[in-house]
């Protein structure tokens, strides 16, 4: 068995170093060769068909700043992209421009990026996002989408339970009543997939701004995080209540959240989801089934006395610079043009994502989405994100043992505790 | 190598035979040149499996050794840094990778339980129960699925509100929360794997009872033995040699394949109950990106497997001594 470990690793290296190979082959031509000169973009999302006409307009954004230029996009499978991009960045040489995933899988790599403050300064105003893609106070990358969590609700299902679609509950004792009456209309009042422990890092990020005082917020985020106080404890306990109730679909430890639980909330089983703002499980793919006008978004249920609803996301994906590029400034305006509105709005309409320019008019992709840009301007970076992939994961087990039962709200939040202080 | 050298060798002195008579003789030039053939013919074996050592040198053992290097190196910040066994006590003290080698024992328990059902189904189908042709073939059916494949039918099959469940709820059982309750998902993944792989144990038992002595069976069956006594004195005796190589090729199985499984299934959970070491590094190397925490689990992996492997071969040794 070691032996097949070692030959998938070998084999693993072959095809890494092949990819550098062709990404050395692809990598532009050595300065002062002529005026004409190639930028190189590496991402996943070029070669999708929904992504088509947005890599098209902005292609011909660029195209008209700098007509001898040409920019070649390599698409790269998602599954591999960040160790093809490990060896490149290794060697020093490959893209120009690199697609990111925001937070940690961007800030893991800030040192093959290039700041790119000076060049954006104007869009900073008119992009969203761009926390995920900063580290010490530097910007890294421009943000395309943003990706984040909000309360979407199923407007049949609460018609059907006798309740006013166009009122959603405010606050926790309202949701708690509607849920009652979800329940007994024999629907679930939410759907819920916890199979891969991701569950409750939808339910902390979307719940949480009803729950904590702004300041504690804010704190969170800032890494100060106290896991023995009353409120950080009651999000815990609700998710635990949430499920004691009856109100989860039944089996959420072994429901997966990709899709089950999106199928659960389209087919009108369930109430509501905290679902995701692009690429799936939002909007537009409950589209598929549920029409546009019959699907809704509540900010969260005010919990605490003080607490301010706000919708939680980030920066999505992102374009950034490589530190390697011969010319900042080009690669950069490359960045602005992936980046203009008129792409974005490509990017956004076709893709089914919520992109990151805020003077985009949603209005007519339905309520859901009008809603959530409309939330966007008051909005915060997620809670979840704010955690190591270790937290979250130890978060994952222990968020299933609490669903079960075999672990108390106080023992999960010391073993929380201890693995985001190590972290 | 230790096969080739035999071979050729003796063939070296006697047809050499000729060149040294004429080497007496005091012609010098043939006599160089019949050590320069001397020296070939006894460098030819080494040339011969060169290649099949410079791979497993190079290509195995050499990749090996740097897996062992790396694993007592640091992650992250303390990338490249000698951290001596500090990746080891981490794995000692992770309570996800003691359940991993807890899971491990837990299969080996389970082996039995794994000969014993194609072993079973083999014999009744050797006594030729009705409809034993095409119980031969459906049994081996599910052998030539891909882990992916029958892992995504169960998910189905067993979801909490999938088919099974309610075909149990109309026979009054309860609903059985089949990947999700950490008492039951193990064994629910192992016995998946078992009905996905038990075909290809149940052909070799078929071939091993091909070899069986029916004058043997007859004998039991004059003497009024009943079947569980003919099944105990007579099949399971008979058939000592091909239990043995089946119980080998079952552990290896369960050992090496259940990833697949794994990850369509459980995704090692609920609650962290079903991770084997394989799921354990893999997630440690791609998902925490602590690689060098995963060549140590490797490491310690590699060696329950060398203690496996070694035990393994001592039993097929034994089974093939009895005949």
């Amino acid at each position: 068995m070691k032996q097949r470990t070692l030959w998938s690793a070998v084999l693993v290296a072959g095809l890494t170093v092949s990819g550098c190979g062709s990404a050395t082959r692809t990598a532009p031509s050595p300065a002062g060769s002529g005026t004409s000169s190639k930028l190189v973009v590496w991402d996943w999302k070029s070669g999708d068909a929904t992504a088509a006409s947005y890599i098209e307009k902005a292609k011909a954004d660029f195209a008209k700043k700098h007509p001898d230029v040409t920019v070649e996009f390599v698409a790269q499978p998602f599954d591999q992209y960040y160790t093809l991009l490990g060896t490149a960045i290794q060697s020093s040489t490959g893209p120009d421009v690199m697609l990111f995933n925001g937070g940690g899988q961007l800030r893991d790599r800030v040192d093959a990026l290039l700041p790119i403050d000076e060049y954006v300064a104007e869009d900073r105003q008119r992009l969203a996002g761009w926390d995920a893609f900063s580290k010490d106070g530097k910007v890294y990358a421009a943000p395309v989408t943003l990706q984040g969590h909000p309360i979407y609700y199923n407007k049949e299902v609460y018609e059907k339970a006798g309740l006013d679609p166009a009122k959603p509950p405010a606050t926790w004792d309202e949701l708690m009543t509607d849920c009652a009456a979800v329940k007994k209309a024999g629907k679930s009042c939410f759907a819920l997939g916890n199979k891969e422990g991701f569950g409750i890092q939808f339910f902390l990020s979307g719940l949480g701004s009803g729950v904590l005082t702004p300041q504690e917020y804010d704190d969170w985020i800032a890494g100060k995080r106290d896991w023995t106080s009353p409120h950080v404890k009651q999000i815990f306990t609700l998710w635990k209540d949430v499920n004691d109730k009856g109100y989860n679909n039944p089996g959420a430890n072994s429901t997966a959240m990709f899709n089950d639980s999106w199928a659960i909330f389209q087919s009108g089983k369930a109430a509501n989801v905290i679902g995701l703002m692009s690429d799936i499980g939002h909007w537009k793919d409950f589209g598929e089934f549920l029409p546009p006008d019959k699907i809704g978004v509540m900010p969260a249920p005010v919990v605490t006395d003080g607490a301010t609803p706000s919708l939680a996301y980030d920066g999505g994906i992102g374009y950034g610079v490589a530190k390697w590029t011969k010319d900042p400034k080009l690669a950069a305006d490359l960045v602005r043009s992936l980046t203009s509105t008129e792409a974005l709005t490509a990017f956004y309409a076709k893709a089914g994502a919520i992109a990151s320019d805020t003077t985009i008019d949603a209005s007519q992709s339905g309520p859901a989405a009008g809603a959530i840009v409309s939330a966007i301007k008051g909005g915060k970076p997620a809670l979840h994100v704010a955690l190591s992939s270790k937290t979250l994961d130890l978060m994952g087990r222990v968020s299933q043992k609490l669903l079960s039962g075999s672990l108390t709200v106080d023992k999960a939040m010391d073993q929380m505790a201890a693995a985001d202080k190590a972290s | 190598m230790k096969g080739s050298s035999p071979l050729v060798r003796p063939g070296a002195p006697g047809r050499a035979g000729g060149p040294d008579t004429t080497r007496q003789a005091g012609h010098r030039a043939t006599g160089t040149g019949s050590r320069r053939a001397a020296r070939s013919e006894r460098l030819a074996p080494y040339v011969l499996v060169a290649p099949a050592v410079l791979i497993i040198l190079g290509l195995r053992l050499y990749p090996l050794i740097l897996g062992v290097n790396f694993s007592f190196t640091g992650d992250g910040d303390r990338n490249g840094m000698v951290v001596g066994l500090d990746n080891y006590l981490e794995l000692a003290d992770d309570p996800l990778f003691r359940t991993a080698l807890g899971n491990v024992g837990l299969l080996v328990l389970l082996l039995p339980v794994a000969v014993a059902i194609p072993g079973l189904l083999a014999t009744f189908i050797y006594l030729r129960v009705p409809g034993h042709r095409v119980f031969r073939s459906v049994y081996f059916f599910p052998a030539v699925l891909s882990p992916v494949i029958v892992g995504s039918i169960f998910n189905l099959m067993l979801a909490f509100d999938g088919p099974l469940n309610t075909v149990l709820g109309t026979i009054g059982i309860g609903p059985v929360d089949w990947l999700g309750d950490p008492g039951v998902t193990m064994f629910t993944v192992v016995g998946v794997h078992v009905w996905a792989t038990f075909g290809m144990a149940l052909v070799v038992f078929l071939a091993g009872f091909s070899t069986l002595d029916s004058s043997l069976l007859d004998a039991a069956q004059m003497d009024g033995a009943s079947l569980a006594r003919t099944i105990w004195h007579v099949v399971i005796p008979s058939l000592s040699r091909t239990i043995a190589f089946v119980l080998v090729t079952t552990m290896i199985g369960m050992l090496t394949s259940m990833f697949g499984l794994l990850y369509v299934m459980t995704s090692g959970g609920p609650e962290g109950s079903t991770y084997l070491p394989e799921y354990y590094i893999w997630i440690q190397q791609g998902q925490m990106n602590r690689p060098a925490l995963a060549s140590a689990a490797s490491t310690v992996l590699f060696l329950i497997m060398l203690v496996v492997g070694l035990a393994q071969v001592g039993l097929l040794r034994r089974a093939g001594r009895q005949d």
